[in-house]
């Protein structure tokens, strides 16, 4: 894992390919690694993290949000809220980033297979959950029904929106778009609620089924219950965590919920682990 | 037969140890403080004051250079530091709680991934330990294991002696060399009393018991009652010879600057706060929680070892008077 002396804070360089604004303020970067051998050797699991540098402004950390089903580039995606995001935004086709990682655990995908899934994401956290989408429907056959609840605050704010269009063609995928109540345009074509009571109404079912869920704190508080209640144990619940990072390596001592720290024991864990750490999200 | 040095030669030995090229710090009066300096000469090191701030920057610095980058014809090009110059370095004259430090914070720079600053540095580094004399009503490392004669993290130990001078001992490799290679300024005494260390106001902590409160009361009315006048001003973290929790930034600009990383603290109200502008550290209490909690148990959980060596340092910085000793009799009698 380690290379001896090697400074583990050295960014691998990275020019971005492309760039997609999925909203007014979100954005995707595409990013191939200039050195070949890089490119070549780099690995990554669905759930992995990195922290992406603008040079002069800083590191920020972000999930891994393209697939490692996709092969000889990565992607990211954030809101440009801070100094290094706005940096990262002020950046062009053809710019330089640097990108550490990839760090942290992963979703067990192999242990998924034969079963079903149900991804449940609200608003800026469909990217942790659109890499493992994509994974799996990359391997389509080793999964049963997939179906994917994704919800924001408004249509403006949802993200992949072409791809949210692609799943909702697929026969093979049930999507179900919602936006909170006064965030629909007058040409919406997904429900209005939020998220715990959409999926609620959906009512996947929970035999032999996974749950992989992100969003904001105040969304995963009321949709745990919910998964409860249509029978998904804690063990079936998987869900990553994104707190605040800097070193990305267990050094800096901040990710920590009591003693997890989120950057080397997680980002991914089940429902029963989040349930047995210090409430301290 | 002990081993002995009197305090002509040791003065002597930092002498020779600064000829040999090697960067030598220790106790040393600056200004109306001492600090762990840089000596020039035998002459300046100072072991009647336990000094303001812990040696563990001579491992781990205040704020560091960890690469540097600039665009040229636009590209980037990033350059790493170059660590095989980190000089040699001879750290003299710590106390238990300083020279205890890096037998703490080596577990949590070389697990997993190896932070090759702090690991090179000490790996060029040797320390001599000195038995602590100067305790005074704010020391309380006897409570969390050390001692003032522990000899924890020391290269080679010296206890002040009686008659005056002092007894050493060779604890490590790199301490039996030290003494072989300046055998000269050592000599063999037929006897060696060692002064009387006095004794610290405070009992032995039950280490063990204290973790076992803290794991269970994570949410307790105790967080609110010690904590809520913490003004999260960060002095007890960055006097602290054991808290390592850093931040990493960029300076200058994105055709040509440093990428530093540098002192963080639990305590600052922003440590934890995500983009979103969510802080799941939101009050002042929960951080210093935090603060209790990494030192006493998540440390210990992870690491095995408790993140403190009972200094006193942030009793006597703490402006609003917040008692860390205090705090833990009052755990340990619950």
């Amino acid at each position: 894992m380690c290379q001896p002396n090697k400074n583990i804070y050295l960014p691998n360089l990275a020019t971005i390919e492309a760039i997609v604004d999925e909203t007014p303020d979100v954005r995707t970067l595409r990013l191939v690694f200039q050195d070949e051998a890089v490119r070549d050797s780099f690995s990554f699991r669905a759930g992995q993290f990195a922290e992406y540098s603008a040079f002069g402004s800083g590191e920020s950390t972000f999930c891994i949000a393209s697939p490692p089903t996709r092969k000889g580039y990565i992607e990211c995606c954030f809101r440009g809220v801070g100094r290094v995001t706005e940096a990262l935004r002020g950046l062009e086709v053809g710019d330089t980033v640097g990108v550490r990682g990839p760090y942290g655990n992963s979703f067990p995908i192999e242990e998924f297979f034969g079963k079903s899934l149900v991804f449940i994401a609200g608003g800026i956290a469909l990217p942790p959950l659109r890499t493992v989408i994509w994974n799996c429907l990359d391997l389509r056959d080793k999964f049963k029904d997939i179906t994917i609840v994704y919800g924001a605050r408004s249509e403006s704010d949802l993200v992949y929106k072409r791809e949210l269009a692609e799943w909702a063609e697929r026969d093979d995928v049930r999507l179900v778009k919602c936006v909170d109540p006064g965030g629909a345009g007058p040409d919406f074509d997904g429900k209005v609620g939020f998220v715990p009571t959409v999926l609620e109404e959906a009512a996947p079912s929970a035999e032999n089924t996974i749950a992989l869920v992100c969003g904001p704190p105040i969304m995963i508080k009321f949709t745990l219950p919910v998964l409860e209640r249509l029978g998904f144990g804690d063990d079936s619940i998987y869900t990553t965590l994104e707190n605040r990072m800097k070193c990305g390596v267990g050094k800096c001592g901040r990710c920590n919920v009591g003693n997890v720290y989120v950057c080397k024991d997680g980002p991914v864990f089940t429902a029963r682990e989040v349930k047995a750490m210090s409430q301290e999200f | 037969m002990p081993q002995i040095i009197t305090e002509e030669n040791l003065r002597k030995l930092v002498d020779l140890l600064v000829k040999e090229k090697k960067l030598v710090v220790g106790p040393k009066k600056s200004g109306s403080m001492v600090l762990y300096e840089p000596l020039g000469t035998g002459s300046e090191l100072n072991l009647d004051t336990l000094p303001r701030r812990s040696s563990k920057e001579l491992y781990f610095p205040v704020c560091e250079e960890i690469l540097r980058f600039r665009k040229e014809g636009g590209v980037v090009q990033v350059d790493d530091v170059d660590r095989s110059r980190f000089p040699e370095t001879v750290l003299i004259g710590a106390p238990p709680c300083d020279a205890a430090s890096p037998s703490i914070l080596d577990a949590v720079f070389s697990w997993d991934y190896h932070d090759e600053f702090y690991l090179e540095r000490r790996k060029k580094g040797t320390i001599i330990g000195i038995a602590c004399t100067k305790c005074d009503d704010a020391c309380f490392c006897s409570a969390v294991g050390l001692a003032p004669d522990a000899q924890q993290g020391s290269d080679l130990f010296l206890t002040p002696l009686k008659g005056g001078g002092f007894s050493c001992s060779a604890v490590t490799e790199k301490g039996e060399k030290l003494v072989a290679a300046h055998a000269p300024l050592f000599s063999e005494a037929a006897s060696a009393e060692p002064v009387e260390f006095p004794a610290q106001g405070m009992e032995k902590l039950d280490l063990v018991m204290i973790k076992q409160w803290l794991s269970g009361h994570f949410e307790d009315p105790l967080w609110e009652s010690i904590s809520d006048i913490c003004i999260g001003c960060g002095a007890c973290a960055f006097i602290c010879p054991a808290c390592h929790c850093f931040d990493i930034n960029d300076e200058g600009s994105p055709d040509n600057g440093v990428r530093r990383k540098h002192w963080d603290a639990c305590g600052f109200s922003k440590f934890t706060n995500h983009a979103s502008g969510h802080n799941p550290r939101d009050v002042q209490n929960k951080r210093y929680r935090n603060r209790i909690m990494h030192k006493f148990k998540y440390y210990d959980d992870k690491f095995g070892k408790t993140l403190c060596t009972g200094c006193g340092r942030c009793v006597r910085a703490c402006p609003v008077g917040i008692d860390i000793a205090e705090i833990l009799n009052t755990i340990n009698g619950k």
